[in-house]
């Protein structure tokens, strides 16, 4: 019976190290991953403003633009669907290497009122952590039990990729979108105004799991001392009042969110609401009704800089040659991403109005759902 | 619950580590708490029923005995005759209700209306238990074992309960003579690590059929049999082909991984699935084919109604009755009446075409045990057993009939047609890849003990074959999101 139980461990034990190094094999190779294995692992770049959220953030900030404009080191951690919860843990992942002075955190998903996020959504996240205590505690408090095990070993969840893996996938090569620095938006224009712009001095409660992330965020803070920000990026609330898993006010629940804010001391930038300050058509600047779009995201970007510089001592990295060497090359590059004219626009640090004639955007992988694994799938 | 679910993997090697460190005598306690953890998890109200059925048969046994006692021969036997009617009757009627309702009412009123009389169809919405039929038939065999002498009656209520809820073969069998299985737990089992080894093989094996093989086709076969109008020819012809390995590596599949776990404990469970696509005639078939079934059946249906020591045109009508109501014993639908029917059939023209078919071999100077002959032999045997499951899988006979009449008509299959049917072409292939590997096993292990030869080779190869087997079960497996894991089709008969 022993002798059983010893060998049947140990063969668990070959068959979890071979099923967690196939993970990194079957696990989509989109932007999400690539930029969170730089951001995370490979990069040694200081970051002094890390900026953390869901797709709202992914396409809000981008920090090339508050280099170019300030010269401020920032990466972009945030991914579509991304709860408040898996926020929580993927910001304690940054904190293992980085050391930043400010955190900026989107709260858009503090009024998700289901349990947990859409597995697709998290697995954006948690798939591209390393195995950490830090990961397993993500695990077991970001996702319902019975996915443990496939968020433990990816390849369990991923599995059935066998027949359309390329060699992509075996010698994926994170390193080539790293210029990015994790921001990515469309380049849609959304053409409609927003109509639920309007203010309101409602209250509304914050969903009890979120409501404790906040404080979690507040404690983390003050242990590693860095000065938090939190934010909510411009949207229209139609869609999320009226989905069954989210608070059904809003802009009720961001009241809520700034009183608690103001009583623990903790700027909150409701951008929803300066939106006239930051210079945003709505109709022009939004990829969609949830999303900013890179015209929109660039003026949110100068504005946000703006703020940053004002407001904390952040050094100007400018004048660290070799660093300023590689990220205004970095900077250049993603001219090429943007449309033709908006690149132009931008080299003249002028905002566009005009409608994009060509632009480079990255295609999903063959084979992937984007119901399920794409940022800007589904509403948030 | 299921066998394939994380659950099932740490139920099973908790039972068994829990089984052995416990006193021999305490054992079957264990066991039987086990036995209705794992059924009741699916529902807590099954385990009501199961216990109910126990009951009856374990009354019906301490009843016939005593029945037996007394004095007067005549009035014995019909006490005894009447217990076994009682048990019958109660046990067959709760599946009835459970399982057969809906279906016979549905008759009722379709018959009553032809009459002219309007009768309003009543729905019963009754919970089927899981592995409702394969539990009573178990407990049933019990009573009869017991009536014929061969089995002398459990006292002990615990171990005959065990006997009726044995986990690894509860809900889909192998539905074990009692004679057999009830004394095993009431002998001392010691842990056998090669048994224990052995047990794990076959299990592995089981979920390699099941997984790998089994929903991997279901892909396929749903498609078709979902919209028979849509597809011809080729199309329903190789839907068809999936479907016949589909359900024998589902239920074999199943098989394997309740005897190897049974293996493990120590108990002995009887082989249900001897290489049956390789039958050389329908009757060949039925003795490897869930062999189980088929044994109970002829033990205490058909050699009671007379077998076939009694005139050609009784023994026909002998086949005739138990292949129809073995067809209704799988579900409650005419579909399946129609497939066992088709079995019942083929073995009466296959009886009554044997003088002929003989002076045909003789006269055309057939040796009938030659390869070529046993070859063609085999294959028509397939074809016939194919050809019967159309009427198995399709959801209505009309659906049957639409498939078969669209078999004779090409199909379209410019821009890879047969690679849009719910399997894309390196799926398809891994789906044939699977029947072969099932094929090949089942050639080879007719002369060879494939675990014998595994666990005689030296350490490396062993666990290179274990950590291969457990990788493509875990990676070419059909479980998860992407797919939902077909449940066990046997479990719903």
């Amino acid at each position: 019976m022993k002798k059983l139980i010893g060998k049947g461990l140990i063969f668990l034990f070959v068959l979890t190290l071979i099923l967690a190094s196939l993970s990194n094999v079957f696990i989509y190779k989109i932007d999400h991953r690539g930029k969170l294995l730089e951001g995370l692992y490979n990069s040694s770049d200081p970051y002094d403003v890390v900026l953390m959220g869901s797709s709202h953030m992914n396409g809000g900030i981008d920090p090339n633009v508050l280099w170019k404009q300030h010269g401020i080191t920032s990466f972009n951690y945030a991914t579509g669907g991304q709860p408040i919860d898996v926020t929580y843990y993927l910001l304690k992942e940054v904190l293992k290497k980085h050391t930043p002075s400010v955190v900026v955190v989107d709260l858009y998903y503090i009024g998700m009122t289901t349990p947990y996020g859409e597995t697709g959504f998290i697995s954006n996240a948690l798939d591209n952590m390393r195995f950490s205590k830090n990961k397993l505690e993500a695990i077991q408090n970001c996702t319902p039990q019975k996915e443990w095990l496939s968020f433990l070993l990816p390849v369990l969840k991923y599995h059935f990729r066998w027949s359309t893996l390329t060699p992509a996938d075996f010698f994926y090569n994170s390193s080539s979108i790293y210029y990015l620095k994790g921001f990515s938006a469309g380049t849609q224009r959304y053409g409609k105004q927003d109509i639920t712009k309007v203010t309101t001095d409602k209250k509304a409660e914050i969903p009890a799991k979120n409501l404790s992330y906040l404080y979690k965020f507040i404690k983390l803070s003050k242990e590693n001392k860095f000065q938090l920000v939190f934010v909510n990026m411009p949207c229209d609330y139609t869609e999320s009042n009226r989905s069954s898993g989210w608070v059904s006010d809003c802009e009720a629940m961001f009241n809520t969110v700034a009183d608690l804010c103001q009583k623990n001391n903790v700027p909150f930038l409701d951008l929803c609401d300066r939106m006239d300050e930051i210079g945003l058509d709505f109709s022009q600047d939004m990829n969609n009704s949830g999303h900013l779009n890179v015209w929109g995201a660039y003026k949110t970007s100068s504005y946000f800089g703006n703020y940053l510089k004002q407001n904390y001592s952040l050094p100007d990295r400018r004048n660290d040659s070799a660093l300023a060497a590689r990220w205004n090359h970095d900077y250049s590059l993603t001219l090429w991403r943007l449309p033709l004219k908006t690149a132009r626009q931008i080299q003249r640090h002028k905002s566009s109005t005009h409608c994009a004639t060509r632009c480079v955007h990255f295609p999903l992988p063959a084979g992937m759902k984007k119901t399920n694994f794409t940022a800007q799938s589904k509403m948030p | 619950m299921s066998f394939i679910s994380v659950q099932f993997l740490i139920f099973f090697p908790l039972a068994v580590f829990i089984y052995f460190i416990l006193p021999k005598k305490q054992r079957w306690i264990w066991l039987l708490f086990a036995s209705y953890f794992f059924y009741m998890n699916w529902n807590p109200r099954y385990g009501t029923l199961l216990a109910v059925s126990t009951a009856i048969t374990y009354c019906s046994g301490l009843l016939i005995e005593r029945a037996g006692c007394l004095p007067d021969p005549k009035r014995a036997a019909k006490w005894k005759k009447l217990w076994v009617a009682a048990s019958f009757i109660l046990n067959l009627g709760i599946l009835g209700v459970f399982k057969y309702l809906n279906f016979f009412n549905e008759i009722y009123t379709d018959l009553v209306s032809l009459l002219g009389i309007s009768v309003e169809r009543m729905k019963f919405d009754l919970l089927l238990p899981i592995g409702i039929s394969f539990y009573t038939f178990q407990a049933l065999s019990y009573t009869v074992d017991v009536y014929r002498g061969d089995l002398k009656p459990e006292r002990n209520f615990g171990k005959y309960a065990l006997f009726v809820s044995f986990f690894p073969q509860l809900v889909a069998g192998p539905i074990e003579k009692s004679k057999d299985l009830l004394p095993q737990f009431s002998k001392a089992q010691s842990f056998d690590y090669d048994r224990a080894k052995r047990g794990l093989l076959l299990m592995l094996w089981g979920y390699f059929q099941k997984v790998v093989v089994a929903d991997r086709l279901a892909q396929l076969v749903k498609t078709v049999y979902s919209s028979p109008g849509k597809y011809f020819g080729v199309e329903v012809a190789v839907a068809n082909l999936f479907f016949a390995f589909q359900i024998y590596c589902d239920f074999a599949g199943y098989s394997n991984i309740a005897i190897g776990a049974a293996q493990v404990l120590g108990y002995s469970l009887t082989t249900n699935f001897s290489r049956p696509y390789f039958s050389q005639s329908i009757k060949e078939f039925w003795r490897r084919w869930h062999i189980t079934l088929g044994a109970w059946f002829r033990d205490y249906l058909y050699i009671p109604l007379g077998g076939n020591r009694c005139s050609r045109v009784r023994h026909c009508l002998n086949l005739f009755l138990v292949f129809a109501v073995c067809g209704l014993w799988h579900g409650a639908s005419f579909t399946f009446v129609f497939w066992g029917t088709l079995h019942g059939l083929y073995q009466i023209f296959g009886l009554l075409l044997k003088p002929a078919r003989q002076r045909a071999a003789k006269a055309l100077k057939i040796d009938p045990d030659s390869r070529p002959s046993r070859f063609l032999k085999a294959l028509f045997t397939f074809l016939l057993v194919d050809f019967a499951w159309i009427f198995f899988r399709a959801n209505t006979l009309s659906d049957a009939f639409t498939l078969i009449g669209n078999l004779f008509r090409p199909a379209d299959l410019s821009n890879g047609a047969l690679f849009s049917l719910g399997l894309k072409a390196p799926e398809f292939f891994a789906a044939l890849a699977g029947i072969a590997i099932v094929l090949i096993v089942d050639a080879v292990s007719q002369k060879i003990d494939l675990r014998a030869l595994l666990l005689k080779k030296n350490t490396a190869v062993r666990w290179t074959a274990y950590l291969s087997a457990a990788l493509i079960i875990l990676i070419f497996g059909i479980y998860g999101s992407q797919y939902t894991a077909q449940q066990f089709i046997y479990f719903q008969f």
